[in-house]
């Protein structure tokens, strides 16, 4: 019977591999591999291939955590596993249930198999997930060499630290559905768990109270005397033997030699063995909480292949409407206040004033007083900054348009409207929500700019300037969301393939980076006219009228120009959406 | 009033269907009969201005689906064989939504007793994830009614649906045909077509066999028995037994 499940395993990890090396002959896939295997080179293989030349300084940076300090970072590695361990005996209110897949389900549930081999066939299989977290995680940890230890040990380490964890819930859940069954409810057990806790911590906590002294200035003076006295605290008293196992568990990945490391591995093996051991001998009824977790799996992995993100987050909940539809009037309105339901009720037009209204508030009491001009510098730096972040990335984020709805177009398309106005309409969320937190960031940056910053740049030229992105701010959004809508449109398989968050691998990796460089390309090139217009227009008037006038008449000039390529993109974008037929492009 | 001439639609080599006429006067129902892969779906596509035909004319109410699709689309209500609902709309808000994108002026007017019609009206503030698969079939119908079409298209309109849902779908389509509409439907339930629709088209490989009323077309295939049921009619007819 093992035979035929590690049959089962092994065929469908070799399936899986064949059938990503099989897709690898469509170019959407090849070329997605090819960047995203550039991407893992240049982040993490390049340091760790490159052999250093004989008398260079090499590229590796300087350890920024000193050798002696090591002990301190394992002791409070071994206290963070602790908290995951406690928290794995805290949080749980259901009873255990191993994920299986419904196949998994509907062969093996019926078949002559042994609990206890399923739980085996289960946990062999989750091997497979925890060495690929083991991989990332090493591929991480390399970029702190300060750790010691090869690849290889901090690999092997990872790996330890995750199957114990692993092993670790699943034991607990075990327990806790057994102490269930006993009529021992959630909040009981929590009580019991936390006043254990609490005793083992006041215990501890009394023991450094009657035999450590509270530290001195010396003891902060720099990092390694706070560690010194960190390490003195953490090695005295009964928490050593509290912190023992996860120590023995995070042995392997902090061994700094060979010898060390071999020399951790039997304590690591052994608490992992007791692990397998106590899970393997907590025969619990898991099957009906398996076979509703794998309906529930079913029905989300179903929803996102479909798109429905939100539906895969959750059961949805229904909302009141953001603002009043009335029957007639302009259609394309209809997608704003359908697409806006769809998205958490804080993008709501009370939510921006009431916002507005406290930053506005504070900001002005901020400038009131000289003494916080270091707090409205940073106000200035932190609101540019997160609307830069915004501008370029919240296209990729805000998704309620044309890509969240892209599995409807059969519905959309019956609708009596122009290509060009289920597009527009389709716009209008986004750019809403994004102008509105742009707006807010402006709000913040203009009135918590220095009145003195730099003599040039005068009251009256920076109010020019803030109102003259107030109406730009919004054509920016559409023009970005444009290029994300379009790429939907032409290429709706790779689009598809990549909101689908079950596709991964390298190549799916690689689609996103090509999709982003490439959406920041294209709204470069279309930025630039009217970039150059904008400084041609400052460039030839501000002599005449001023700088301030200068910038109101440059920003009637970028208008004009957004204006025009926003109205050629919807144009046509809604022509390819009304030749768009998804059955056709999605065809294998 | 529907008027199909010529109706061609291919996907790069193959075609899905070839040079398809027929007409459909208001107050008909032409059921639409094939095996699987017949091209259907995809006249039903087609027609409904959802994918745009490869060559000939479509008019839908007197407007050519591809010269003047607003028009036309005004006319006219698809209903797909799963229905597409908007998971974060209640019943009542996809109502509104659906009014405001025909300019339906008081919809709500209009959506009441067509909820209490259709029994949904108790789940109108319930989300399509609530509701069980009939309903959720009932409310895309309530969607597709709510502008008063005067031409529907149903592809396989009684998937899911339990018998009391199949006896009223069938109610509401002929009483729909009665009060002047023009139906077309496709389905695979022969038995249904023989119960609801006054004409049926057959198609095979994306080619008419044959279409007429049921009468015309029973006769051709029959081969001079009696009572010669819908189903043995397709069969002949789809597996080239026609004399």
């Amino acid at each position: 019977m093992t035979g035929a499940l590690l049959y089962l395993r092994l065929r469908s990890l070799q399936n899986l591999v064949l059938s990503r090396a099989r897709r690898l002959r469509q170019p959407k896939y090849l070329v997605g591999a090819i960047v995203g295997a550039g991407y893992f080179y240049l982040v993490f293989f390049r340091h760790m291939l490159a052999d250093p030349v004989p008398g260079s300084v090499p590229l590796r940076a300087a350890p920024v955590v000193p050798a002696d300090l090591l002990p301190t970072i394992n002791t409070f590695g071994a206290l963070v596993l602790l908290v995951i361990a406690a928290l794995c005996w805290i949080l749980p209110d259901q009873r255990a249930g191993l994920t299986f897949s419904e196949a998994e389900i509907a062969f093996l549930f019926p078949a002559p198999l042994r609990r206890r081999t399923l739980i085996q066939y289960k946990l062999l299989s989750s091997q497979i997930g925890i060495l690929f977290t083991a991989l990332i995680f090493t591929l991480l940890s390399s970029r702190a060499p300060f750790l010691g230890g090869s690849a290889l040990t901090r690999g092997i380490g990872w790996w330890f630290i995750l199957a114990t964890l692993n092993l670790h819930h699943l034991g607990a859940s075990f327990v806790i559905t057994r102490l269930m069954d006993r009529g021992v409810t959630p909040w009981r057990r929590r009580f019991a768990v936390l006043g254990l806790i609490a005793l083992a911590a006041a215990g501890t906590l009394a023991w450094l109270w009657h035999d450590l002294r509270a530290p001195r200035l010396e003891d902060l003076a720099d990092f390694h005397a706070l560690g010194r006295y960190l390490q003195a605290m953490l090695t005295s008293g009964p928490l050593p033997w509290l912190l023992w196992p996860a120590r023995f568990v995070l042995g392997p990945f902090f061994s700094t030699d060979p010898r060390s490391f071999v020399l951790a591995l039997g304590p690591a093996l052994a608490v992992f063995g007791a692990h397998w051991w106590w899970v393997l001998r907590s025969e619990v009824s898991f099957e009906d909480v398996s076979i509703a977790k794998s309906e529930k799996r079913a029905a989300r992995i179903a929803a996102v292949r479909e798109g429905n993100w939100r539906a895969a987050r959750g059961a949805a909940k229904a909302r009141p409407a953001p603002f009043r539809l009335g029957s007639t009037g302009r259609p394309e309105l209809a997608f704003l206040w359908k697409n806006l339901l769809s998205t958490y009720p804080i993008f709501r037009p009370r939510v921006f004033a009431l916002s507005a209204l406290l930053l506005a508030g504070g900001c002005l009491w901020l400038a009131r007083d000289p003494v916080y001009a270091v707090a409205l510098r940073l106000m200035v730096a932190f609101a540019l900054m997160l609307a830069a972040y915004t501008l370029f990335l919240g296209p990729q984020l805000a998704r309620q348009d044309l890509r969240n709805d892209l599995l409807n177009t059969d519905i959309l398309k019956t609708y009596p409207l122009r290509g060009w106005q289920v597009v527009l309409g389709e716009l209008l969320t986004p750019v809403a929500i994004l102008t509105a937190l742009l707006w807010l960031m402006l709000l913040a940056a203009a009135l918590s700019f220095p009145p003195r910053q730099a003599g040039w740049l005068t009251p009256e030229l920076r109010l020019a300037v803030a109102a003259g992105l107030v109406p730009v701010i919004p054509l920016l959004c559409a023009l970005q969301l444009l290029v994300p809508n379009a790429a939907a449109l032409l290429f709706p398989a790779w689009a598809q393939s990549m909101r689908n968050r079950t596709e991964r691998g390298i190549e799916v990796l690689g689609q996103r980076l090509i999709f982003v460089a490439g959406q920041f390309l294209v709204v470069l090139f279309a930025l630039l006219p009217a970039a150059l217009a904008a400084a041609a227009v400052i460039f030839l008037t501000q002599w005449l009228i001023g700088p301030a006038a200068a910038v109101g008449v440059a920003t009637l000039a970028v208008l004009v120009i957004l204006l025009a390529e926003i109205g050629c993109g919807l144009w046509w974008l809604g022509g390819r959406f009304e030749r768009f037929d998804l059955s056709a492009e999605l065809r294998p | 009033m529907i008027e199909v001439t010529g109706l061609t639609k291919r996907y790069g080599n193959f075609t899905a269907v070839r040079d398809l006429s027929f007409a459909v006067r208001p107050g008909e129902v032409l059921g639409l009969v094939g095996p699987n892969g017949a091209g259907k779906t995809t006249t039903l596509r087609c027609l409904a201005g959802i994918i745009p035909a490869t060559a000939g004319t479509a008019r839908i109410a007197n407007h050519d689906i591809t010269a003047d699709p607003v028009a036309a689309k005004r006319a006219l209500a698809f209903f797909p064989d799963e229905p597409r609902l908007f998971d974060y709309l209640t019943v009542r808000q996809h109502l509104a939504f659906v009014a405001r994108i025909y300019g339906v002026a008081s919809h709500e007017a209009l959506a009441q007793p067509l909820l209490e019609e259709l029994e949904i009206a108790d789940k109108a503030d319930q989300l399509p994830g609530e509701l069980s698969r009939g309903m959720k079939q009932k409310l895309a119908i309530a969607c597709g009614l709510l502008h008063s079409p005067s031409v529907m298209f149903f592809d396989e309109p009684l998937t899911g649906l339990d018998p009391l849902g199949i006896r009223r779908m069938k109610d509401s389509i002929l009483k729909r045909a009665r009060a002047g509409a023009t139906i077309v439907l496709s389905s695979h339930l022969l038995h249904l077509l023989e119960e609801v629709c006054s004409h049926v088209l057959i198609l095979k490989q994306g080619e008419k066999i044959a279409d007429g009323t049921l009468a015309d077309v029973s006769a051709r295939f029959s081969n001079g028995e009696t009572g010669v049921g819908l189903e043995e009619i397709f069969i002949r007819a789809t597996s080239g037994t026609a004399t």
